[in-house]
């Protein structure tokens, strides 16, 4: 029997045809989402766990300096925002990345010793510091990265620290965190009297109103008895903070440029192709072919560049992603989830990469007469 | 949309097939004027063979009559609509005009049924009908062996059959041939001229032939003759 040909499997053949030429493309494109699916994924991930640290420790609204880049705010206005009806807690910190050992870094917090926030941890061993001493906890997947446990000495910017206890906390970037007393780190970050921001816990939303309002209003009390501050509901915060404003940004700047590069792959591939194949055109569009069904050819051969590149890509993006997940130096800020939908999304724009990088191509094809394409030479 | 010169009938079913009036082609912005004014009937059915030297205007005359181009001035008629306006073109050549080439214009990438069925691939037919309609079309010119085979792996002969093929695939009114036996030697030249002078028989279809083989034009029931673009009988 004849073998049927389908408009996909005629699509299919002109790539296999040039084995190479698509299998470097093919290299580009898979490179280009892998990079996306990635870095991307890392730094949402990234502020995944910002989430959820604010969710278990209960926190409702982060009141920051409006100046986004470093915000530093006096340690004393924490009277005045509890003066805000609707506020049941308020706790003063500081976060800040430092290096702990020239491979390590870590997520260093400063917290009152009487903070909210510590009541969210589970202490695995030791106990809590006290207010005014050099005492740390340790975060338990920091710990055994670093090898130490209750009453090791640990050295922070040149201080000696002593580790009063290791804990389990809601998310993995605690897990990998470094918590002391407000007071040292206010030494230790040069930040005297000063905090970055105040965590504050409401009082319970009264009966009726949806807890997004009632949030939505408690900050603009606060920002009204703080000017210069803003309020953040939590979950907004998670994504503004700078470290996961700064991941994000280079995340998408990074995959944006490799994402180009991948287009412009398929661009010049499916580019050439056309110009190969202009004397087959015209035999096509002499056996009735109309022009859109050329562009439907041509879109539907980068398509499928743009697919199994995304397809290859996203494979290997999600193969990273994992891998990070176990690193110790990054297990901390990453999970090892990754949402289907995610993938599914990265796989989309892959297939829109196609269509956009064969767009001009197919034009091109369509645009000549029948007649000037079968006299091509 | 109705002109004078058709009497307001865009179909009509006793007038000429086709028709050419007052056809003038010119390329390179005029330097060249391939065809000077051709008025031309021929009628449903008709076996018409088109002579004349070489760069006459012979291939010229073909393409405008087969919606491959079109005229500087004048214009084609199809069934008394004029093509281009009336007609779309596309839809002209994929519906009603089967067209073969001198040099086969075969896609070296697929297979002979292959080959036959892309013609069928912008029709809006299922795809188990385009392949067995390509089989039937193929076992009809002698080539059921043969189907699999790539044209590279086929002789001159056998690539115009497929080609034949491929030009009945959307089963055309117009069978356009343009030189069909050019590169054929004398019997495989013989063969493929009865097979086409037999599917149009059969058929009732309406065949031009454009030849410079005296043999073949002369066998025709009507032979029209060009020299310097202009028809001269
Ligand atoms: N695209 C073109 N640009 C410029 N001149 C052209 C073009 N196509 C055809 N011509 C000229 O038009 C004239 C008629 O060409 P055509 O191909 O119709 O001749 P023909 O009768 O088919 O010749 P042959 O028997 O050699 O195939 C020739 O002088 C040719 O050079
Ligand atoms: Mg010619």
């Amino acid at each position: 029997m004849a073998s049927q040909l389908s408009f996909t499997g005629f699509a299919w053949k002109n790539l296999w045809r040039r084995r190479l030429r698509t299998l470097l493309t093919l290299v580009g494109i898979t490179m280009g989402i892998g990079a996306f699916v990635a870095l991307v994924g890392f730094s949402r991930a990234f502020e995944h766990e910002w989430m959820r640290m604010y969710t278990s420790s209960g926190i409702d609204i982060a009141v920051v300096q409006s100046n986004l880049l470093s915000s530093s705010i006096d340690e004393s206005l924490a009277t005045k925002i509890s003066a805000v009806p609707d506020v049941a807690q308020v706790a003063p910190m500081i976060f800040n990345l430092m290096d702990l050992t020239p491979e390590v870094n870590a997520l260093v917090y400063g917290w009152r010793a009487n903070s909210y926030e510590l009541d969210s941890l589970t202490l695995l061993s030791g106990h809590r510091f006290h207010d005014g001493t050099q005492e740390i906890l340790l975060g338990d997947l920091l710990a055994s990265n670093l090898g130490k446990k209750v009453g090791d000495m640990l050295s922070i910017q040149g201080t000696n620290f002593t580790v009063a206890g290791v804990f389990h906390g809601g998310s993995a970037l605690e897990a990998g965190s470094v918590i002391m007393p407000l007071d040292q780190m206010q030494i230790v970050a040069g930040m005297e009297g000063k905090v970055t921001a105040f965590h504050v816990k409401l009082r319970a939303a009264p009966a009726g109103e949806s807890y997004d309002d009632y949030v939505k209003q408690a900050s603009a009390a606060i920002e009204a008895v703080l000017p210069g501050t803003r309020a953040f509901p939590a979950a907004e915060r998670a994504a503004n903070n700078q470290i996961v404003a700064l991941a994000h940004s280079v995340a998408w700047g990074t995959s944006a440029i490799a994402l180009l590069i991948g287009i412009l792959g398929i661009a010049n591939t499916m580019a050439m192709s056309v110009f190969e194949r202009t004397r087959e055109i015209g035999i096509l569009r002499a056996l009735g072919w109309k022009g859109r069904h050329v562009i439907l050819l041509i879109l539907a051969e980068a398509a499928a560049l743009g697919f199994v590149g995304g397809l290859v890509g996203v494979g290997v993006g999600w193969g990273t992603l994992r891998l990070l997940s176990t690193l110790p130096q990054t297990a901390s800020v990453v999970s090892a989830s990754v949402s289907p939908s995610y993938l599914l999304e990265s796989l989309l724009i892959a297939i829109a990469a196609g269509l956009l990088a064969g767009a001009y191509p197919a034009w091109r094809g369509a645009r000549l007469s029948p007649m000037e394409a079968l006299r091509y030479e | 949309m109705s002109s004078p010169l058709n009497g307001g009938s865009p179909i009509s079913t006793s007038g000429p097939i086709l028709e050419a009036r007052g056809l003038v082609k010119s390329y390179d912005e005029g330097r060249v004027e391939a065809l000077r004014g051709v008025d031309l009937k021929i009628d449903a059915g008709e076996y018409a063979a088109i002579s004349g030297p070489s760069g006459s205007g012979k291939s010229t005359l073909l393409h405008l009559l087969g919606g491959l181009d079109t005229a500087t001035q004048g214009q084609v008629f199809f069934n008394g609509s004029v093509l281009g306006k009336a007609v779309d073109l596309d839809t002209y050549r994929s519906r009603q005009v089967g067209f073969i080439f001198q040099a086969f214009y075969l896609l070296p990438t697929l297979r002979a049924a292959e080959n036959v069925q892309v013609a069928m691939l912008a029709l809006h037919e299922k795809a188990n009908h385009r392949a067995e309609r390509a089989a039937a079309l193929l076992e009809e010119m002698g080539l059921g062996t043969r189907m699999n085979h790539f044209p590279n792996q086929l002789s001159a002969g056998e690539r115009q059959r497929v080609a034949i093929a491929r030009a009945l695939a959307n089963d055309p009114t117009l069978l356009l041939a343009d030189e069909p036996t050019g590169n054929l030697d004398s019997v495989n030249s013989a063969h493929i001229m009865d097979l086409l002078c037999g599917i149009r028989e059969q058929r009732g279809m309406t065949m031009i032939v454009v030849t410079h083989e005296n043999d073949i034009a002369n066998a025709a029931p009507r032979h029209i003759r060009i020299r310097d673009g202009k028809i001269e009988s």
